[in-house]
């Protein structure tokens, strides 16, 4: 569950990127994040990560408060969390089995559990057959989808997308939305910030948007208005 | 941590050496040159010790006896020696062991020396006195010079007190070029290991998003700058190896008056503080450019 209790962001610079949000995702929902530049997506997103600590208010984020989470225990916050950006950020010197494994090792998994773990996650986003190519050998859509298993692979209880359909062609971003949707029926909480307002029709999923740092309009199948 | 990821810092730690390779051979370079010059600096300063040593230039002080004195007066004047405070040993020489001495000294001209007869002998009767404290010395030659049939009184003081002053200078501008080499080793493993940071930026914003510790993160560069310190002092250790045994042969022939301790004797004083300095060196500058992103 994400509970945001009046959150307020305010930046050094004096800039109010978040006026006191109030926002509550239930575990096991697919929410779209809507709004135009500098509406403040990009800055709830950071305080999710926990790149960015709120100025007021307060943030939960299953059993962690992040209002008052030291800096010890941020990485072991991040693991609740799988992150998807627009640019992909792959290792263009790992190839697809790496890329993913990496995420693994970085928490300290045994390699017998890395090596079962990720055929089976790159499956998952119908990328088995690609396990030995570099980055550099795929499509845009399957670079995201490399992604995406990476944010799979450490099993998180909640799938953050930024803009995860922003740098690929249409027919991609579909497969991608269709993968999203197919990890939101497994279970996990899924949050997509996006500004493409025909996925966003497409999919009738809940859609929360975000004006000048404020929730102007929180409705279940709702379009981008 | 856990054992399986051992292999994986240092392997990290390696890459990062060979991902940045001319800063890393630059870092190593410098940080050897600071280790060279301060071995070199060190090995001079015990050299020279080693060598007042062996003159006993610093203790010792030869008292000569009036010529026309009988044995027992001699005799006499040892004894009184002998009982001053701060006399550690005395050693008598004979006028007739003085003038063997002579004959040694100056062999080409050994013949001229061969019509003196022991009569004739011009040279008196010494005592050289090895004393304990240096700071009493100029007591103990005004005492000596008091005893009854003493007719002169040498010290060298003079001499060891140039050597002396001579090694505190080495000492001190030693002490400088150390500093200012430290701090230059310092500044270049710091910029090295900061460009080992930025080039692996987007790893590292990977390796926090999917839950990395700051120690996980930072481990392979820390690691990256312990293999330059490692490197560095085992080059330097080579490099002193070379040159000390170098100017220990041009010594050896021609500068024989000068003892030259030899490398074998100290090299592994010498290695063991090569390696205490690099490593440090490697980890006080990674941990200097890594202090951010131990935060998460």
């Amino acid at each position: 569950m994400i509970e945001f209790r009046n959150v307020k962001k305010v930046y050094p610079n004096g800039t109010v990127a978040l006026g006191g949000v109030n926002l509550r995702v239930e575990d096991g929902e697919f929410v779209f994040v809507v709004g135009h530049s500098g509406a403040g997506k990009t800055t709830l997103m950071k305080l999710l990560l926990r790149e960015e600590k709120l100025t007021s208010g307060r943030l939960m984020v299953n059993d962690y408060d992040l209002t008052k989470l030291s800096r010890f225990r941020v990485p072991f916050y991040r693991r609740e969390l799988g992150v998807v950006f627009q640019d992909f950020r792959l290792f263009p010197n790992k190839t697809v089995f790496e890329n993913v494994a990496f995420a693994m090792q970085v928490v300290g998994t045994p390699p017998r559990m890395i090596r079962r773990r990720v055929p089976a996650i790159l499956n998952t986003v119908n990328l088995a057959d690609k396990q030995k190519n570099f980055p550099n050998e795929l499509s845009g859509g399957e670079q995201q989808r490399v992604a995406l298993a990476r944010a799979l692979a450490n099993n998180p209880k909640i799938i953050l997308a930024d803009e995860p359909t922003g740098n690929i062609d249409p027919q991609m971003s579909l497969e991608i939305m269709n993968l999203l949707v197919k990890i939101n029926r497994l279970g996990k909480t899924v949050i997509v910030v996006t500004h493409e307002q025909s996925l966003v029709d497409y999919y009738q999923q809940r859609v929360v948007t975000l004006s000048e740092g404020r929730i102007t309009e929180d409705r279940v199948g709702g379009m981008f208005e | 941590m856990k054992h399986y990821s051992i292999g994986y810092f240092l392997g990290q730690g390696f890459k990062g050496i060979w991902r940045n390779g001319v800063m890393s051979v630059a870092s190593i370079a410098v940080l050897m040159s600071c280790l060279v010059v301060l071995g070199g600096f060190s090995l001079l300063v015990y050299n020279i010790d080693v060598n007042l040593e062996e003159f006993g230039l610093l203790n010792e002080i030869v008292v000569f006896v009036d010529r026309d004195a009988s044995e027992e007066e001699i005799a006499a004047v040892g004894e009184k020696i002998a009982s001053l405070d701060n006399v550690a040993a005395v050693r008598r020489t004979t006028r007739a062991e003085a003038l063997e001495e002579m004959k040694h000294q100056s062999e080409e001209y050994a013949h001229l020396y061969d019509d003196i007869t022991p009569e004739e002998n011009p040279l008196s009767d010494s005592f050289t006195v090895t004393y304990k404290d240096n700071d009493d010395v100029i007591t103990l030659a005004y005492l000596l010079g008091q005893i009854e049939g003493v007719r002169k009184v040498v010290n060298r003081l003079d001499l060891a007190v140039k050597i002396s002053s001579f090694k505190r200078g080495v000492q001190l501008v030693f002490s400088w070029f150390l500093v200012i080499l430290f701090v230059v080793s310092l500044f270049v493993i710091i910029n090295t290991i900061k460009l080992s940071v930025f080039s692996r930026r987007g790893e590292i914003s990977i390796m926090r998003y999917v839950g990395a510790t700051g120690w996980f993160i930072t481990l392979p560069f820390l690691i990256e700058g312990v293999v330059i310190g490692l490197f560095s002092s085992a080059a330097a250790f080579f490099v002193e190896k070379f040159f000390y045994r170098y100017i220990e042969a041009i010594v050896a022939s021609d500068l024989q008056m000068i003892s030259v301790v030899h490398f074998d004797a100290v090299q592994t004083i010498v290695f063991w503080s090569f390696l205490g300095v690099g490593v440090l060196a490697g980890i006080v500058g990674s941990s200097i450019s890594l202090g951010k992103y131990l935060e998460a």
